[in-house]
């Protein structure tokens, strides 16, 4: 993006407004919307290794296995698919990202803008995980499920790519930015009934 | 509901999926003939027992798998990777 175009608004601009929502003078749940850039990463056939040596060395990122994700100091990663990843940054390692993860990984891979694609929102509190229950196939139980874990499935009927970051227990949830609206309405009327508190964007 | 064990995901409900199909089926040679040709394009077994089928695992993944289901009993014997050969139970 040239550096004189307007930065484009969140899916979620106006929407996610902060503010308490609690039950009772209680609001045990954040919700708070992230902004990193993303960029979708896939590895050209059999080139799976080069992709991974060349994340590795420009991030210091380790790309990770089936249903997990990895972080580094200025970029993380979660698998997607079969020699496929969503990575994303924070920060000034945000600037240009996409284009940064091209250059690192040459013809040995296929990178896609996705920061305007995708809208993505952190929950975090104890009745996190039974709000998510409520529209998420996954179990999220601790015994099964648990940070650095992900997973692309459907909330709520809605494509989401899913992880867990600590063990508040806090989850990122990576929605199209097309249906981010829509899945807020859910998200926010699952986490009503035990109150929420709607943070600044960060 | 079925829950098919992806092979890349692990256990998902069937509402991810979409079905795709006979999974045994070979595309013929390309100096096979019409007859042979519309075969492969328009006839399906419709067996009623184990069968292999292709499943996508369109809302995960985005892979196809195979899958060795009973058309009956709906009880799901084994999942595999595309590339894997895949066989049906005797019973």
């Amino acid at each position: 993006m040239p550096a004189s175009a307007p930065e484009p608004l969140s899916a979620l601009h106006g929407v996610a407004a902060p503010g308490r929502h609690a039950v009772g003078g209680e609001a045990p749940l954040t919700l708070r919307e992230r902004r990193p850039s993303l960029a979708m990463l896939l590895a050209r056939k059999a080139r799976a290794r080069d992709v991974a040596a060349a994340v590795q060395r420009r991030f210091g990122l380790a790309l990770p296995a089936p249903g997990r994700a990895a972080a580094a100091q200025d970029a993380s990663a979660i698998w997607t698919q079969p020699d496929g990843w969503l990575l994303s940054a924070d920060g000034a390692a945000a600037r240009d990202f996409a284009g940064a993860v091209k250059s690192a990984v040459g013809d040995a891979g296929s990178v896609v803008d996705q920061t305007h694609g995708k809208a993505v929102l952190l929950l975090t509190g104890a009745p996190a995980r039974r709000v998510l229950a409520t529209g998420c196939r996954i179990d999220l139980h601790p015994r099964v499920f648990a940070p650095g874990r992900s997973a692309v499935t459907q909330i709520a009927h809605i494509d989401c790519i899913l992880r867990q970051v600590d063990a508040a227990p806090g989850y990122e949830l990576i929605v199209p930015s097309s249906l981010a609206e829509a899945f807020y309405g859910w998200l926010t009327h699952a986490a009503s009934a035990y109150g929420y508190e709607v943070l600044a964007p960060a | 509901m079925h829950r098919i064990d992806c092979p890349w995901c692990g256990l998902r409900d069937e509402i991810e999926f979409a079905y795709r199909g006979d999974a045994t089926v070979r595309r013929p040679p390309a100096d096979a003939g019409i007859d042979a040709f519309y075969e492969y394009v328009y006839l399906r077994d419709n067996p009623r027992g184990w069968h292999v089928e292709w499943w996508h695992h369109a809302a995960g993944c985005r892979q196809w798998i195979k899958v060795v289901r009973h058309t009956t009993t709906h009880a799901i014997h084994a999942t595999a990777k595309a590339d894997e050969d895949m066989q049906v139970p005797r019973s």
